[in-house]
């Protein structure tokens, strides 16, 4: 299931990084952040090391954000894609906005397909207001002459960060 | 449509190559996206579902009402365009904004919301990048998912340069780019940000939208205040069925297993001062919901589905097939959103080949439903001497038709065809030659046939056809031998008259069911074991129509019930006799194979496609050579290629280039229309290839055998 994970957000344009370990995570992000104040949205707290050394932004300046992180509630397999909960509008626009979207997923939280995804989704749509993305590689248009093109308003870069062996 | 917008079209270059490597490009990448799942099953409960959810429409929109409240969004429900326009106003008058930032919405469109708050002085700014190329350049979308198919880069160049004041070049990267650039202080500064929705869920009042761009993301974020306008249509109960939209809709939209992204939108989500408003569109839609003829049309997800296969689509685009709504669909929708005056011309230009329903994600009946608009606006649009008086009558009718036999001959040439008619008429035979009407029209032949055929055996009772009947004699005589040597004992009614479709594709249905009771008393008169037609046409005004013209007659009915049952395309009836006969003992001159084209009416209509392969190979004792898009229409589609003959022939050529790149001698079909118009083009195109109705080489192979 990782694997077709993997092959399918490829196929998208998504960059996926496996990582065994959470050094491996701590490490491969650092590298996207290039040394640059980043944004990042809202994270589980046993995740909190893998974004704790990055300089963060101010929330003035997301707008010109190049690198929002943030952590995906879970994949699916047949198409690559990640779903993400963004109540937060700020949070939500830091994802909207920047020019590399770097995503943590846990490789535990991938289903097969859409249909298997329904009762996560039921879940969170059953809890009061709620903005839920499943985002599946990044943005892209064919309005001008049908041919694809990666980065018109959303993201120019999908990185995913994907973690495995991690109990 | 007039006939200089369809002329422009025709000879607009990039319009017919982009759209042409669309049809292409589509049906590879929509299999692929399909991959692995049961299309038919998906849309079959989708279509089922959407039509309960039509029964309880007002239900669902209070269900919903009462979810998207308990959310904090605030819930309008307009009944017409107006309502809506003026409701949004007042909105962004009331935040005192004058800047709406919208994403993709056909509903907006529908509204014309722009033109609207631009004359109150308000700014829109279209954010989608077709929609956004569309508002520069002034226009409407040319299709429901690819607003710009229409225009080239360097159109859209031209478009940048002029808004953003400095000189953009014709490079799509760059160009993407710039409206990146560009738009984005839009989505910044923008008061109120407006957004459609693809679904609406009723359970719980979420809005689903989904996009490529991450414009929705934007405009439903940044901005404090978010309208969301939804037509009544998109709501569904529950998240279980919104998700079967989002699994079919991207595939069959554009090809993709999903778009970029899909997103579950509940309230004004954030600290307060944010708002969501729901504008929710009725416009026609309750009032077509409870129309028990039509309320199928508002199955539709809005996929665009039935533009991408339309024949004549990729011919003209949308800006002439289809008013704000385009494709198959389009046509339908547009007498009930936006009236009958903006439809009655639009509904003419389907040439009924019926290619948009085997796609439609809804499993809508798209063209059947287009003929009966046709009916519904009682605007018939044939001659009225032609339909009301002289199909009618049956003598009147074929004495006629003899009588052009004679009339015809000055514009014969040498080898029997007609290649030129007078003045007006030439339009019609440009880019194709056509048959001459029979010197003797296969009805006398029949009768002065000494019998020959099987004294034992299944009674089959043959429904010519007219076409057959006065043009194609021989096709006629060779399906009585084919049948004959098959086992059936055939015999000809005299007494049979036009099926009715003519009448009926132009809208005069009485006339249709004139004919339709004429038929069924001569087709039931006598003992038979089958109907057998040669045109898939007839066959389908004999077992699809007639039960619905006669409907509210129930003697009527039942006989047509009757005639349904035993009613079979040549084909059919021929297939049923390969397990039951010897295998040839020679088979066709050596080496000979065929190409086999399918008739729209027959793979799509009788939903027959196999027998007649198996016809060709084991009867016809010929190979079988596939061409590429071997089921899209020819363009024929009966008095369509004498109303449209401009779009006929264009469609044609399509077709002859597919038969030309097999490399074969001969196209074999199921129809005498398809027959008319594919060898009409290959001889005026000055190709030697031979069309052949299946019954005359099977016929021919019996000679053969002899």
């Amino acid at each position: 299931m990782v694997n077709k994970f993997i092959a399918a957000a490829e196929a998208v344009s998504a960059v996926v990084t496996r990582c065994q370990t959470t050094e491996q995570a701590t490490v491969c992000l650092a590298q996207l952040a290039q040394g640059d104040a980043v944004a990042v949205t809202h994270f589980p707290d046993q995740l909190q090391e893998l974004i704790a050394p990055l300089p963060r932004v101010a929330p003035e300046a997301l707008a010109t954000t190049r690198l929002t992180i943030s952590h995906a509630a879970a994949g699916i397999a047949a198409t690559g894609s990640l779903l993400l909960d963004l109540p937060d509008p700020i949070e939500r626009s830091a994802t909207a906005l920047a020019t590399v979207h770097a995503v943590v997923l846990d490789a535990e939280h991938i289903v097969p397909d859409l249909n298997a995804l329904a009762p996560r989704l039921q879940e969170l749509l059953g809890s009061g207001q709620s903005y839920l993305s499943l985002t599946t590689g990044p943005s892209r248009t064919a309005d001008i002459e049908r041919v694809l093109t990666i980065g018109v308003h959303g993201a120019k870069e999908l990185r995913i960060i994907l973690l495995e062996g991690r109990l | 449509m007039s006939r200089k917008e369809i002329q422009a079209k025709i000879d607009n270059p990039f319009l017919r190559k982009a759209l042409k490597n669309f049809a292409a490009a589509y049906p590879v990448a929509r299999a692929k996206a399909f991959e692995g799942l049961d299309f038919e099953a998906l849309r079959q409960r989708i279509a089922a579902r959407k039509a309960e959810n039509l029964h309880v429409l007002p239900d669902l929109v209070k269900r919903f009402r009462t979810s998207a409240e308990a959310l904090d969004a605030v819930v309008h429900l307009c009944r017409t365009p107006e309502d809506a326009k003026r409701t949004i106003f007042e909105i962004m008058q009331a935040k005192g904004a004058d800047f709406l930032v919208k994403s993709k919405s056909m509903t907006s469109e529908e509204i014309e919301l722009n033109h609207y708050l631009e004359a109150r002085g308000m700014r829109c700014l279209e954010t989608d990048l077709g929609e956004w190329i569309i508002q520069l350049a002034g226009e409407r979308p040319s299709h429901m998912v690819m607003p710009a198919i229409h225009k080239n880069r360097d159109d859209v160049a031209a478009l940048f340069s002029k808004a953003t004041g400095r000189d953009c070049p014709s490079d799509i990267p760059a160009l993407v780019e710039i409206a990146r650039q560009t738009l984005r202080s839009g989505f910044l500064e923008g008061q109120v940000g407006m957004s459609g929705a693809n679904v609406a869920i009723a359970d719980n009042g979420t809005l689903v939208l989904l996009t490529n761009e991450g414009n929705a993301r934007l405009v439903t974020t940044l901005p404090q205040t978010h309208i969301a306008l939804v037509g009544i249509d998109k709501i569904v109960p529950n998240l279980e069925q919104a998700l079967d939209i989002v699994e079919i809709l991207p595939k069959n939209a554009t090809g993709q297993k999903i778009t970029s992204y899909v997103s579950f939108i509940q309230g004004s989500t954030g600290e307060p001062g944010r708002e969501l408003h729901i504008v929710l569109l009725d416009n026609g839609r309750s009032a077509l919901a409870a129309d028990p003829d039509f309320a199928q049309a508002l199955q539709c997800v809005k996929c665009g589905a039935c533009a991408n296969v339309c024949p004549i689509y990729e011919i003209v685009g949308g800006h002439v097939f289809g008013y704000i709504y385009v494709g198959g669909i389009g046509l339908v929708l547009t007498p009930f959103f936006h009236g009958l005056e903006n439809a009655d011309e639009i509904l003419k230009l389907c040439i009924g080949c019926r290619k948009c329903n085997e796609v439609c994600a809804a499993a809508i009946d798209i063209e059947g439903l287009i003929v009966d608009l046709r009916d519904r606006i009682k605007k018939p649009f044939g001659q009225k001497f032609l339909f009301g008086t002289l199909m009618k009558n049956r003598k009147l009718f074929h004495t006629t038709l003899r009588a052009a036999y004679l009339a015809q001959k000055p514009f014969q040439s040498s080898g029997g065809r007609i290649r030129h008619l007078p003045l007006i008429l030439d339009r019609e035979t440009a880019n194709r030659s056509l048959p001459p009407i029979a010197e003797k029209p296969f009805r006398d032949l029949i009768a002065e046939r000494k019998a020959s055929g099987p004294k034992s055996g299944e009674k089959v009772l043959f429904y010519s056809g007219c076409l057959a009947d006065f043009v194609y004699p021989e096709m006629c005589l060779d399906t009585v031998t084919s049948l004959e040597s098959l086992g059936y004992q055939v015999t000809f009614p005299q007494a049979q008259s036009c099926c009715g479709i003519p009448a009926r594709y132009s809208g005069e249905m009485e006339v249709a069911r004139d004919l339709a009771r004429i038929n069924l008393d001569v087709l039931l008169a006598e003992e038979a074991d089958y109907v057998v037609t040669i045109c898939p046409t007839c066959t389908m005004s004999l077992t699809h129509d007639y039960p619905k013209l006669l409907a509210g007659e129930p003697e009527w009915l039942k006989k047509a019930e009757v005639l349904k049952a035993k009613t079979f395309n040549f084909a059919e009836l021929a297939a049923r006799k390969i397990p039951s006969i010897p295998p040839l003992t020679k088979r066709g001159v050596k080496g000979i194979s065929v190409t086999y084209h399918d008739a729209c009416h027959l793979k799509r209509g009788c939903g027959v496609w196999q027998q007649p392969r198996d016809v060709l190979k084991e009867l016809a004792g010929v190979e079988v050579q596939e061409m590429g898009d071997c089921d899209k229409c020819c363009g024929f589609g009966g008095s369509y290629s004498i109303k449209y003959p401009e779009i006929s022939q264009e469609v044609l050529k399509n077709k002859l280039e597919k038969i030309v790149a097999t490399g074969v001698e001969t196209v074999a079909v199921d129809c005498p229309g398809c027959k008319l118009q594919i060898e009409g083009g290959l001889e005026a195109a000055g190709y030697t290839v031979r069309v052949e109705h299946s019954a005359t080489l099977v016929a021919r192979q019996g000679r053969n055998q002899k």
